[in-house]
């Protein structure tokens, strides 16, 4: 008869299990892979901190991370707050309603591939619809992801369309969550839209947004199919985040001590910015 | 036993029952796993069929893209297994797998049929003087021209005697007469934007494209001389806008070409089969034009094949390998993606037939003169990857010094582990 004290821990095995060999495993043998280098024939010999030392002098590293920070930096504020506002504007119940949130959410179902696939078409210079509008109604025609000042842009609105309406559902189920009485209160006390809005909805909201702004952060670090597919990196490296050096590392050079080192610097990166999130969105209760 | 517990060991019971059966009936064929390029499926399996049927070993061939295919193989050969048994080689890339021993040498298997081949076509799969690859056949490139838009400007058409030539700025000023921007129709442009397609411009002027040692970029690749033609190249798309910027998928300007909007074209003699399908395409051909007081220089080099040393079919990848020198498969072959052929045989019984076409004596006339190899090195992989983007980058406007600048110290830094 098995004692009950390891029933638990039996129960938990599978998740613990799952968590060592899909999470742990992959990170120790990338920071383990990134102390290596490999010969021309295949032998693998331990080189130290040797990849990390070539990054720091290498400017198409240096490169990479300032375009990785700068596109993090604008892309995931930007999703949140559209993803809060399409939130917010679909909360109401109305007629339709359920078509626009539907319509919002339709994006979740394209594949990221797919998505940059059909946008590389959408957005070309000569026979794409949008610049084919864009003509016609005399802006002009825009070069989008051929352009180096706008290719990064483009990429951040891609990523928007498709995962505002993904995130939208969190904070959508974060605002059924709040309960009609607390604002129903603050109204009879004479609080306007906006007030309650500031002092009633958003601290209120604050564990799914912190959520929300988390995932969101760690996804985009890894940013990496629309650069793979429309950019190549391009143009003139204004889209070459750390993800695509790394991957570009591996597969076309197949230095692999390279790619995982930089693979390393990103996990470092995601790790220290998600603890600032979560020390910054403490609510405070647990301050104190 | 509960039920739900026979049901489980009935299903399982099936279907190992189902798996014996299958592994038995793999044991009977062997399977040669063969990566290959993505042409039309029409284009390469009726090659394979021919030897499926004639030997009863069966081809997976698995077409890929050619940026795909490149990642593929990178992936499999590094992982060192069996697997694949054969594959097609990137001719320049011989080397950097030879390198790294992922190439059988070919002596053995096919050493006595070499005088058979053309001397030139082997080049490329030779890497110190041992053959690693064998050619499918070669490559070169015409210029395509539009023959009812010339009628239209009134503009006297290219002679098709090499002699005779464009030079560049004769083909800028007539493109320039046939850009159209109000119906979208441009002068000129190249087939894709790689080395392979446009090492000529700087080559046609006597620049050096790579150091001897066939490691160093910087000083050549951002020679000043480089920055140039690259600068003259980038001019012809953001200056004189003769030629649609951006447009990097394959077949995109082929479709240009085939629907009437683009005047000149220069592209392989693929094309020769591929436009065929342009029912109102009206076109002729010329040679590759070359700089004023330069020397013509043509892309050269194609497709070739190799074995992995690691297969555990030994025998049937050479064999298979090996039926690739005979008459009949490359006359197949060519008559699949006529790419100049690799026998001499092939030329010879055509002489008088396919190869009277002003087309293949243009293409004769390259191969014997001005036929240009890319780079020999075994960090082609680094060069052409960084080199191509750079080109890419140059298109679409990017400051020509400082992307060939970056090209030149990435693929020396990516060189590092070949010096």
């Amino acid at each position: 008869m098995v004692s009950s004290r390891w029933v638990p821990y039996l129960f938990l095995a599978p998740a613990i299990l799952g968590l060592l060999v899909f999470r742990l495993t992959p990170i120790g043998i990338a920071i383990g892979g990134s102390l290596t280098g490999t010969s021309l024939m295949g032998d693998v010999r331990f080189v130290g901190l040797e990849n990390f030392e070539v990054l720091a002098t290498d400017p198409d590293f240096w490169r990479s991370l300032r375009v990785t920070l700068i596109f993090n930096l604008i892309i995931n504020p930007l999703q949140v707050v559209v993803a809060f506002t399409l939130a917010m504007l679909v909360f109401e119940p109305g007629r339709g309603i359920g078509l626009f949130r539907t319509m919002l959410v339709l994006p979740m179902a394209v594949s990221t591939g797919l998505s940059a696939v059909l946008f590389g078409l959408f957005l070309d210079a000569n026979l794409g619809p949008l610049n084919g509008f864009l003509h016609w109604s005399g802006i002009g025609a825009q070069p989008f992801h051929r352009s180096e000042h706008q290719a990064l842009g483009t990429l951040i609105g891609i990523a928007t369309w498709k995962g505002a309406g993904y995130w939208m559902l969190f904070l959508l189920a974060g605002l059924y969550a709040i309960p009609s009485t607390v604002h129903e209160a603050a109204a009879i006390d004479g609080a306007t839209a906006l007030q309650r809005f500031r002092f009633v909805t958003l601290p209120l909201m604050r564990k799914p947004l912190a959520f929300v702004l988390v995932a969101d952060t760690a996804i985009n670090f890894l940013f990496f199919a629309p650069v793979y597919i429309l950019t190549t990196g391009g143009p003139n490296r204004s889209t070459s985040v750390l993800m695509f050096e790394a991957y570009r590392s591996a597969f076309t050079f197949t230095d692999f001590g390279r790619s995982l080192a930089i693979s390393t610097v990103l996990l470092a990166i995601i790790l220290i910015i998600v603890f600032l999130q979560f020390r910054l969105l403490r609510s405070p209760e647990d301050r104190a | 036993m509960s039920i739900i517990r026979r049901h489980f060991l009935q299903g399982a019971a099936s279907l190992a029952a189902l798996g014996a059966f299958g592994g038995a009936q793999a044991q009977g064929t062997t399977t040669l796993t063969v990566p290959w390029m993505a042409w039309p499926e029409n284009q390469v399996r009726p090659l394979m069929d021919v030897y499926e049927k004639a030997t009863g070993v069966k081809i997976a061939e698995e077409r890929l893209p050619i940026d795909e295919l490149f990642k593929a193989l990178e992936v499999r050969l590094t992982a060192r297994n069996a697997l694949p048994d054969v594959y097609l080689v990137d001719g320049p890339l011989t080397a950097s797998y030879a390198i790294r021993g992922h190439l059988l040498d070919l002596a053995p298997v096919v050493g006595s049929e070499l005088g058979r081949y053309v001397p030139t076509t082997l080049v490329q799969g030779t890497w110190r003087d041992k053959l690693y690859s064998l050619p499918l056949g070669t490559s070169s490139q015409l210029m395509f021209y539009n023959k009812k838009l010339f009628a239209e400007a009134g503009i006297p058409l290219p002679s098709a005697d090499p002699a005779k030539r464009l030079t560049w700025d004769e083909l800028l000023e007539i493109a320039k007469k046939l850009t159209k921007p109000a119906i979208s129709q441009f002068g000129f442009t190249f087939e894709s934007v790689n080395p392979y397609q446009l090492l000529p411009l700087p080559q046609s002027r006597g620049v050096k494209v790579i150091g001897d040692d066939g490691f160093t970029a910087a000083g050549y690749v951002d020679s000043p001389g480089m920055i140039d033609v690259m600068t003259w190249y980038q001019q012809m798309y953001q200056v004189h806008k003769i030629g649609p910027v951006g447009t990097f998928q394959t077949g995109v300007t082929q479709e240009m070409f085939g629907a009437n909007k683009l005047a000149m074209f220069i592209g392989g003699t693929w094309n020769l089969v591929g436009f065929a399908k342009f029912k109102d395409l009206d076109y002729a051909v010329a040679p590759h034009p070359y700089f004023a007081g330069g020397k013509p220089i043509t892309p050269t080099g194609s497709w070739h094949i190799g074995i992995n040393p690691r297969t555990s079919q030994m025998a049937q990848a050479q064999a298979f390998v090996k039926w690739f020198t005979t008459r009949d498969t490359m006359d197949l072959w060519f008559n699949l993606r006529q790419y100049p052929p690799s026998l001499k045989q092939i030329w010879e019984e055509r002489a008088k037939t396919t190869f009277v076409d002003p087309a293949w004596a243009i293409v004769q006339h390259e191969l014997a003169n001005t036929a240009t190899p890319r780079p020999a090195t075994p960090g082609y992989r680094e060069y052409e990857s960084f080199l191509k983007i750079a080109m890419q980058d140059i298109q679409t406007g990017a400051n020509v010094k400082e992307a060939l600048v970056r090209a030149a110290s990435s693929i020396d830094r990516e060189m590092r582990k070949y010096r």
